[in-house]
């Protein structure tokens, strides 16, 4: 039988969760990336989110008018 | 498109000696939530000195209304003295100068509900708490508050699980704490 892309993801995290790779919790938020950005100084959390951004419009102007 | 600059926004606020508290989305990142935003957000204090302060840096930050930004219509004392919220584009990127927020609280009504964060050497500004950025959510209740409200609450419980050390083996105060 062939899966869906959405199918095999959900398995994988179904996967990962048995084996304590993941942790989300019942309303689906990812545990993990708040822990590490809990491990951050607040200077931190800024620097990561400004490079991000710029990161995601440098992105969107290679890609302009798709 | 002008590079987003959201600490030298901060920066300049700061360094003008303007009365302000960060709020929206950049509040709830500076307080540890992973989520995603663009603009900058803040609640300004409507004293006459602080306004005269406030539209010395916007001008040098090159501030108009971005409605239209093609007219380059600039904010003046009344607009700022003003409890409606202004849309701004600057040369560092978008920038919402907010007179009041939720139900009616200016500057000095949140500054209880606000902590003060270090952001780069030197620079210490107010930013509201995460308790209340929930609140105001929860009360506003709109789509985009909505969806982002799983995130702000789960960051909650994290920030006190760490905040008491012994309930998770292994977890300190965070780094940069307040």
């Amino acid at each position: 039988m062939r899966l869906s892309g959405v199918t095999v993801i959900t398995a994988v995290m179904a996967t990962n969760d048995r084996i304590g790779l993941t942790d989300y919790s019942p309303d689906g938020v990812d545990l993990t990336l708040i822990r590490w950005m809990l491990s951050l100084t607040p200077a931190e959390r800024l620097e990561f989110l400004e490079v991000r951004v710029n990161e995601i419009i440098a992105i969107r102007e290679l890609n302009a008018g798709t | 498109m002008p590079e987003r600059r959201l600490a030298a926004t901060l920066r300049a606020l700061h360094d003008a000696g303007i009365e302000f508290i960060l709020v929206g989305g950049l509040a709830a990142v500076l307080n540890g939530a992973p989520v995603n935003t663009f603009d900058v957000d803040v609640v300004h204090s409507r004293d006459a000195a602080n306004i005269d302060r406030l539209l010395q840096v916007l001008e040098l930050l090159d501030a108009v209304f971005r409605i239209q930004p093609e007219r380059r219509l600039k904010p003046n004392a009344s607009h700022l003295a003003s409890a409606g919220h202004l849309n701004l584009i600057t040369k560092y990127g978008p920038l919402d100068l907010l007179g009041t927020i939720g139900r009616s609280q200016g500057y000095q009504e949140l500054i209880p509900h606000s902590v003060e964060l270090t952001i780069s050497e030197g620079v210490r500004i107010r930013v509201l708490d995460l308790e209340t950025l929930i609140a105001m959510k929860e009360e506003l209740g709109g789509e985009k508050d909505r969806a982002v409200l799983p995130i702000l609450r789960r960051t909650l419980e994290e920030k006190r699980k760490r905040q008491l050390p012994g309930l998770r083996p292994g977890s300190g105060p965070e780094p940069g704490a307040w």
